[in-house]
């Protein structure tokens, strides 16, 4: 089934009264429960592709619509909605808020979403046992190890049961055993929640374990590789 | 609105130090703000208690000609029952008639311009009780110079008596409050000091034919008890007016402004003086209160009362407006100090919201990225900037209270130069604060008002965020 549908999407910036082209006439679809890596050198449109289907920027032209609903016609506070409901996010800077424990943290987006407190309580220990951070569900960010806090951010992405996930260089900031760790339960969460998973990468380990990898290059698609 | 307030609680205390220092900047702004109000207007409750209560009265009746012409002419006819009529008026506490006139006093090579008040010595006492003014104690060059011959006085002592040479005293604790002396030279000396320096005074008796003169008058006049003055003016319908007065007590008035200028003496000898049979030239009437609304009911039940239809009933704000006005400038004077004292403190607060902003400007993008709705977020900051605010307010107004409580009841007597500064502008030389009233509660809704304008800062900037160059930031 179809989550993303992009067409001929394009991004343009006016920097200093010079117009540059972020993302350049890019049509792509994404299905449930895919695995996806978005890789591409610096400056190739990356970043800004996620923030469009993220619906955080606007495309200059075309269209993207998740699950029926094309961004363009939704209001400020009606996009706002819509990520709450239908898009997770991971940050390659983790994000968290920091003043709530890692459990608030993610009971946070529920609490958005109005859920009852024990829907959330049952949901947040869920996860957070799920990224294996059950025994330090009481801890603020600050006390949590990089790695650690980008799992609960990850467990955060997934609390509302969005129809996909978008994390945006999420191992970047991570040693090789935290990007290990982070990257499995990413792809076993992918795997039980039927979750699609979109990352924009230059992780050589994230590619290798995507199951679709899409190349971009001065914000054209210039590959877009399934792998069985 | 629970995880709300969670979550500004927790974010007042991200950064403990900033938080403290805004905090504290709002308690000095409701500390400062309010005491001074306090002591600004507990002076002006003083000043105003001063002059009405032992002078002019809440409201008075007069002719309605006698304040801008007060000429004796323009006295009215007086009877025991308008006297009694007035008491059937609710609010009022006393009344007492009054002849005020002017005259020329003399004795010896001094003459000076005084105010004739004549008094029903009896009445006056439940209105302004001269009686207690009477001065108990006198320190006079004369009484140091025989206390240091006796040789029984340390010089410290002499030191402080010759600070207050000159100085008259109604009251013991006054006498003690400027001597300043220490535990040790009270338990030795005090009692000399009462002994040698008492007055020998004394009220009016009906009929008496003498008067009393203020302290300063007679400091003036070179006269004291036992002596004689001369008094010169204009009786009623030009007559002139002659005659000698012994001297049986002198007062010492609060106003400082009355104790240079008054002479009192009773109803029947200025009635024979001005030649004023059966008249006076006003009823001071004291209410309750001075309240707005009290006085207005007052006056106009009391102007019911009134038969004779030259007379009218004047407030205590119609009969002294020099000191209204004297009241309303410095008023507005210590308003513009509060209001950079605010203007300070909203910079201060305002730092904070900009630095707050800037530094937290990512992460309201990542809240708004994940799905938090702006109001929500602006609610959040708003609830964060009040919480703040009342943390110092509340702080403020606790801290202040114990204070205006304190000084309430024991207002600060101002001593030396200070205090002969202010009595020479006609001011008591008394500060007290003022009780609780509205302006206890305004202060903290102007600081409070000040930090909601604050906060319409970061609002406008939530508004105005997009997501994109916030996560960017």
């Amino acid at each position: 089934m179809k989550v993303i549908d992009i067409k001929e999407v394009h991004k343009v910036y006016d920097e200093e009264e010079i117009a540059v082209k972020a993302v350049d006439g890019v049509t792509l679809s994404f299905d449930e429960a895919e695995f996806v890596a978005i890789v591409g050198p610096s400056g190739s449109g990356k970043t800004t592709l996620l923030n469009l289907i993220g619906g955080l920027d606007m495309p200059t032209e075309g269209e993207i619509v998740i699950a029926g609903t094309n961004l363009s016609t939704l209001k400020p506070s009606g996009l706002i909605d819509f990520r709450l409901n239908n898009i997770g996010f991971v940050f390659q800077a983790y994000n968290l808020v920091p003043v709530l424990t890692a459990k608030e943290n993610v009971e946070f987006i529920m609490s958005l979403q109005k859920w009852s407190k024990h829907d959330r309580e049952l949901r947040s220990d869920e996860l957070l046992k799920a990224v294996g951070l059950l025994e330090r569900k009481n801890s603020r960010p600050g006390k949590l190890s990089g790695g650690q806090q980008q799992r609960v951010a990850v467990a955060r992405a997934l609390a509302s049961r969005p129809k996909f996930v978008l994390a945006d260089e999420p191992t970047a900031n991570l040693d090789s055993k935290s990007a290990a760790t982070l990257l499995e339960i990413m792809e076993k969460l992918n795997h039980g929640e039927k979750i699609t998973f979109i990352f924009s990468t230059h992780d050589p380990r994230v590619v290798k374990m995507a199951h679709r990898v899409i190349t971009l290059e001065d914000g054209k698609v210039v590959s877009d590789d399934v792998r069985e | 609105m629970k995880e709300d307030l969670k979550i500004a609680w927790r974010n007042l205390w991200r950064s403990k130090r900033r938080t403290l220092i805004t905090s504290s900047s709002v308690f000095f702004a409701v500390f400062f703000a309010v005491v001074m109000r306090s002591y600004q207007l507990g002076s002006y409750d003083r000043m105003i208690q001063n002059f009405i209560e032992s002078y002019s009265g809440y409201l008075q009746i007069q002719h309605k000609e006698f304040q801008d012409n007060p000429s004796l002419d323009y006295s009215f006819d007086y009877s025991d029952s308008l006297f009694e009529k007035i008491f059937s008026v609710k609010n009022v506490v006393s009344a007492a008639p009054h002849i005020e006139s002017f005259a020329l006093a003399s004795s010896g090579n001094q003459t000076k311009g005084v105010i004739v008040l004549a008094v029903d010595t009896e009445k006056e006492k439940k209105f302004s009780n001269p009686e207690s003014k009477l001065v108990k104690y006198k320190i006079t060059q004369r009484l140091i110079n025989k206390l240091k011959i006796s040789g029984q006085f340390h010089e410290s002592v002499l030191k402080k008596l010759n600070q207050v040479s000159g100085n008259s005293y109604s009251s013991t604790s006054r006498l003690d409050l400027d001597l300043d002396l220490s535990e040790d030279e009270r338990n030795s000396y005090m009692s000399v000091i009462l002994e040698e320096s008492k007055a020998t005074n004394r009220y009016l008796s009906n009929p008496d034919s003498g008067v009393m003169v203020s302290d300063k008058l007679a400091t003036y006049l070179k006269v004291n008890v036992g002596d004689t003055v001369i008094l010169m003016g204009q009786g009623y319908h030009g007559a002139s007016a002659a005659g000698l007065f012994p001297v049986r007590g002198i007062i010492k008035m609060p106003s400082p402004d009355i104790d240079n200028k008054l002479i009192i003496m009773t109803i029947p000898t200025a009635q024979r003086f001005f030649q004023t049979e059966g008249k006076i030239t006003s009823l001071a009437i004291n209410l309750t209160g001075r309240s707005a609304g009290v006085l207005k009911r007052s006056r106009e039940n009391i102007s019911q009362l009134l038969s004779d239809k030259s007379t009218l009933v004047k407030t205590w704000e119609d009969l002294n407006p020099v000191l209204v006005q004297q009241i309303q400038g410095d008023s507005q004077t210590g308003m513009a100090t509060l209001a950079m004292l605010y203007f300070i403190i909203f910079f201060g607060i305002f730092g904070t919201v900009l630095m707050m902003m800037a530094e937290r400007k990512r992460e309201f993008g990542v809240m708004i990225s994940i799905g938090m709705q702006k109001k929500r977020l602006k609610r959040i900051i708003v609830t964060e900037m009040i919480m703040m605010g009342l943390i110092g307010l509340i702080a403020g107004l606790l801290a202040s209270a114990p204070f205006i409580l304190y000084f309430y009841y024991n207002p600060i007597l101002l001593r030396g130069e200070l205090g002969k500064m202010m009595e020479d502008y006609g001011w008591d030389a008394v500060m007290p604060t003022a009780w609780f009233g509205p302006y206890f509660y305004w202060q903290a809704v102007i600081v409070f008002i000040m930090i909601l304008v604050a906060t319409l800062y970061p609002i406008r900037k939530i508004s105005k965020l997009k997501e994109i160059e916030a996560l960017r930031s």
